[in-house]
């Protein structure tokens, strides 16, 4: 049976990396908005990152450009600059599709372990959010595929997918999770 | 020659470069996500990774696609 460890990708330099290479570390794997704005789920990713890797938290972003707004409904901060991989040093890997027949297998493979569950209607994006998928990509909505950048997958030590966290999840909420694993 | 340090995925570095060519402008780019040295020369420039920086001698620098300043560092 295929597992996470199974899985190999290209970093941002087209070096390719087996994921047997994080086994035994407790992982997120999330896909990334691949452009430059205000993007505050990168900030908590990175804050989640420093206070957990010496305990063993790896975190793997996998940047996409197949949604169109990075994070609707929080436009209030425009940076007219962009910084190197997003202000983050844990690894990020080549940009690629997360969705759809053209979906990296990764995340094939994570979307059918872990299902779509619906957003938290109570984060203040959900409905906005919601809204843009409604109007733009009704496609995505059914099903378990990825419906927008920031979707978390919790893997334990022992590579077993564990959580699926919507972009409605803040990486800072998912820290009592990320303790029981640790 | 002005300089201009970029990453691939950035839509003010691209405004940036099309901003220098429309004005004839002959630059460099260096795009510090590939290349090692320009990611350090870029740091020791603006203390930051952050991009696009646009120099002429390597000390004074404009971040972002600024117009008046690049106007007014670029003397045009």
């Amino acid at each position: 049976m295929m597992g996470v460890y199974d899985f190999k990708v290209q970093d941002i330099r087209g070096v390719e990396h087996e994921l047997s290479e994080y086994k035994g570390k407790v992982l997120i794997i999330v896909n990334t908005a691949s452009k430059c704005g205000f993007t505050p789920q990168y900030k908590e990713l990175q804050e989640l990152y420093l206070k957990y890797k010496e305990r063993g938290l790896v975190i793997l972003g996998f940047p996409s450009n197949q949604f169109a707004e990075q994070e609707p409904g929080t436009n209030d901060e425009v940076q007219k600059f962009c910084r190197l991989n997003y202000g983050v040093t844990f690894p990020l890997f080549a940009k690629g599709d997360v969705r759809g027949e053209t979906a990296q297998p990764l995340f094939q493979y994570l979307t059918a372990q872990k299902g779509f569950q619906g957003f938290d209607e109570t984060h203040p994006v959900a409905k906005p959010l919601m809204e843009s998928l409604k109007k733009n990509f009704p496609e995505y909505l059914p099903g378990d595929s990825i419906k927008w950048n920031f979707t978390k997958f919790l893997i334990n030590r022992e590579g077993a997918v564990v959580a699926r966290f919507e972009p409605t999840t803040t990486p800072l909420a998912m820290e009592g999770e990320v303790l029981k694993l640790l | 020659m002005v300089k201009v340090y970029t990453i691939t995925t950035c839509p003010w570095c691209a405004k940036v470069k099309k901003y220098l060519k429309s004005k004839n402008v002959a630059f460099e780019e260096l795009n510090i996500e590939t290349d090692d040295a320009a990611r350090d020369e870029c740091y020791r420039i603006s203390g930051d990774l952050t991009v696009p920086i646009t120099t002429v001698n390597g000390k004074d620098y404009v971040l972002s696609f600024d117009k008046e300043k690049l106007d007014a560092m670029l003397g045009l």
